[in-house]
């Protein structure tokens, strides 16, 4: 899949929990030293599984609302 | 003793678990009556006076809204009991009238006497608990559902005004939207996947794109 837009991680607030990591159902994200990185973005779906388990809110995935 | 009323009695789910002694008392106090298409078996407001549950035919259990309307709440069938709550309530009355679709033949017991075999046979209230347990869970989920559809309504309305461009429009986040609506982003991301499931609107990669105003002007009307 075209990557184009992706969960935005701010790693200022994130806490390394690696829930994110956990949570995504394609492998997409990873834990490298500086935090938690979208590593694959053609794997990314969008599912936004990352920003709902996130226990701090550094992770959005908005939505723009448009016709078709 | 009325073997037809025991057979009947016998053969209905709810009836099923009680001991020969519980039946035996059940089918002295219950009377059978049949109704013609049509035919009116219980007044809303009416102070109740029996229960009912069906042996053959089905039931149409309905309120009249103040314009007139009639509002269909249930249709019942063999073997379901209508009019058993308000026997538990002091001065209960009936909660919803009650017609008869087909010709249909209900066993109907005396609320004294439904009142009276609760309190002394255990089989019997067991029998009533879970009828109204399955009635409970069926509520839940219906007032689930209800809720479900009013936030439905509310965000159908919400995507229209955004790529209508009512308001300046921006990208949205689920737990944003949800904060706008006055719910939590489970609900929403439920209520986005009902309609798209629906056809009004597909999700894409960081784009909600709406497909069919019609269906969504309905939603939010609705
Ligand atoms: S949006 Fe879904 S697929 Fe993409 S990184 Fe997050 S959890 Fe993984
Ligand atoms: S879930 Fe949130 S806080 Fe935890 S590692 Fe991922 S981005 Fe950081």
């Amino acid at each position: 899949m075209m990557a184009g837009v992706l969960p935005q991680i701010d790693l200022m607030r994130c806490i390394l929990c690696g829930r994110c990591v956990q949570a995504c159902p394609t492998q997409a994200v990873e834990m490298l030293a500086n935090g938690p990185t979208i590593v694959r973005p053609d794997a990314c779906t969008y599912c936004t599984a990352c920003e709902a388990i996130c226990p701090v809110g550094a992770i959005t995935c908005t939505f723009e609302i448009v016709w078709k | 003793m009325d073997d037809y009323l025991r057979n009947s009695l016998s053969t209905m789910p709810l009836f099923a678990g009680l001991s020969e002694a519980t039946l035996g008392r059940l089918s002295r106090v219950a009377f059978r009556r049949t109704y013609a298409p049509g035919m009116l078996i219980l007044l809303e407001g009416a102070p109740c006076e029996s229960v009912f549950f069906i042996v053959t035919g089905a039931v149409r259990v309905y309120r009249l809204s103040p314009q007139g309307r009639q509002q269909i709440l249930a249709t019942l069938g063999p073997g379901q009991g209508f009019n058993t709550a308000p026997p538990f309530l002091p001065e209960g009355r009936t909660p919803a009238s009650v017609e008869a679709i087909g010709e249909t033949t209900v066993l109907a017991i005396r609320q004294e006497d439904f009142v009276a075999l609760a309190r002394t046979c255990a089989d019997f209230s067991w029998a009533i608990l879970q009828d109204f347990a399955a009635h409970l869970l069926h509520l839940t989920d219906l007032v689930e559902d209800l809720a479900l559809r009013s936030v439905r309504g509310r965000l159908a309305r919400f995507l229209l005004e955004q790529a209508d461009g009512a308001y300046v429009t921006r990208p949205w986040t689920q737990d944003e939207i949800a904060a706008h609506l006055g719910t939590v982003r489970d609900v929403v991301g439920r209520a986005l996947r009902s309609l798209a499931d629906a056809g009004l609107l597909r999700m894409e990669r960081g784009r909600i794109v709406l497909l069919d105003r019609e269906g969504l002007e309905a939603e939010a009307g609705a």
